[in-house]
């Protein structure tokens, strides 16, 4: 009567913490399954927002050439930079495009100043509709860059907490790298333009 | 015996609810204090941005703000000081109060039809940020021309209102009318007023001590009533991110639109 008891006791806890694993199991799988969707969602949202500015680019410079000298000037630098960048892009290498994204944001940033500093320039439609163009995607780069890193803050985090910890190398879940502005150390600091 | 400390226990429970609801609101809602536009300005506003939420089911919320310092809204812990990030924080993560209780995110879920006029009297720094579902509507180049047209002069002339006004028309414009099977649940409130020209009337510490205290000797007293405890004081909505209730929100913008000075 008694040992039968506990056997029952038994048999049902096993299966009750059985349970219990194999949900946590699963679930900590599926829970880091959206993380990581949400991180190479965000992804696509920056590229995309970084594509828009590779093609932006070459209509500023077109336009502002007539008014700026292009051999050795800004101008001249941003599309050296921008074809680095897109060359970046084709390595997919992380830390190659991080780096040639900050060289690329910093120039873009000089250049809105020095625009800025040419009235005749600015006296162009063309060339203000442009700017504004430009403006706005700066903006929705950062906006989209920083929900990026927030995406990759939550999906790292939840990689190292336990249970996940235990498993997640082994389900092929690698933790994934912020993408920071890095600015060569050759390069002046970012401009800071409102 | 028992009697004491369960009539004591309940309005204590009451009054730490209480005092965490009075605790949090400011953190996650500014006060809206003083007025740059007008009652009947604002009245017709809403009045207007009413009507294009039916129309349209877009919403165009104004947000007045004081000082771009200052201002209360937090992220992470610090303040967020420059207009462009305030403006996606606003738009996408602040909750606002509307008649159906506290709506994260301009414009409606899935639609993100949602525009924020963001201007900050102080720094004379106006912003428009468009949610990403009417970036093909009002793109960068308009928003800015709308702005310089209409905001811009207006409000050098220290003409919020008419300023605002011609604004959001010009913006409302834009944006193509939904047929009627396609109305949605309107958001109810659209202009919020952050801007302090008069002396601000917050509440002092010891009124609201004040009303604690009253409201636990009324509790105590009445306790014996049925039914006392069911009378809700807080609207309860508030406290967490979206309401699952009939007004809209829940539209999302990543940093469209544009900005200058007046």
């Amino acid at each position: 009567m008694n040992s039968k008891w506990i056997i029952v006791i038994v048999i049902l806890a096993i299966l009750v913490v059985g349970i219990i694993l194999v949900a946590l199991y699963y679930g900590t799988y599926n829970s880091l399954v959206g993380l990581e969707t949400n991180v190479d969602k965000q992804w696509a949202q920056v590229e995309q927002e970084l594509q828009r500015r590779y093609d932006l680019i070459p209509r500023v410079v077109n336009a502002s050439k007539l008014y700026i000298n292009y051999e050795g000037s800004i101008l001249q630098n941003v599309t050296e930079l921008r074809s680095q960048w897109a060359a970046a892009m084709q390595s997919g290498d992380v830390s190659a495009i991080n780096d040639a994204t900050g060289e690329l944001d910093s120039a873009v940033s000089r250049l809105l100043v020095v625009i800025e500093n040419y009235p005749e320039l600015k006296a162009s439609q063309v060339v203000e509709d442009l700017i504004v163009e430009l403006e706005g995607t700066e903006n929705r780069i950062s906006t989209e860059r920083m929900r990026y890193n927030e995406a990759v803050g939550d999906y790292n985090q939840a990689r190292r907490v336990f249970p996940a910890n235990m498993w997640a190398a082994g389900w092929g879940f690698e933790a994934r790298t912020y993408f920071e502005a890095k600015v060569g150390a050759e390069e002046p600091p970012p401009v800071n333009i409102d | 015996m028992l009697s004491i400390p369960r009539k004591v226990f309940f309005p204590f429970l009451l009054v730490m609810i209480l005092a965490a609801f009075v605790g949090t609101i400011p953190s996650a809602v500014p006060p809206v204090k003083g007025q740059v536009i007008s009652d009947e300005w604002r009245t017709s506003l809403e009045a207007y941005l009413l009507e294009v939420d039916r129309n349209t089911t877009a919403e165009i919320v104004i947000y007045i703000l004081d000082s771009l310092y200052g201002n209360g809204i937090m992220k992470d812990g610090t303040e967020i000081n420059d207009i462009v990030q305030l403006g996606v924080y606003i738009f996408n993560e602040l909750p606002l109060d509307t008649p159906s209780g506290s709506v994260v995110g301009i414009g409606k879920k899935g639609k993100d039809n949602g525009v924020l006029v963001l201007v900050a009297m102080e720094e004379r720094e106006w912003r428009i940020e468009v949610g990403y579902g009417l970036e093909g509507y009002i793109t960068d180049v308009e928003s800015k021309r709308i702005a310089e047209d209409y905001l811009v002069p207006n409000f050098q002339e220290g003409l919020y209102g008419e300023g605002l006004s011609d604004t959001v028309v010009a913006l409302a414009q834009e944006i193509p009318n939904v047929d009627s099977t396609e109305q949605m649940p309107t958001r109810g409130r659209y202009v919020y007023d952050n801007a302090d020209p008069l002396n601000d009337e917050e509440i002092p510490w010891w009124v609201i001590a004040l009303v604690v205290i009253f409201v636990i000797v009324l509790i105590s007293f009445g306790g014996r009533l049925g039914g006392s405890r069911g009378r809700g004081w807080g609207s309860g909505g508030r406290g967490g991110g979206r309401s699952g209730g009939g007004g809209g929100g829940g539209g999302r913008s990543g940093g469209g639109g544009s900005g200058g000075k007046w």
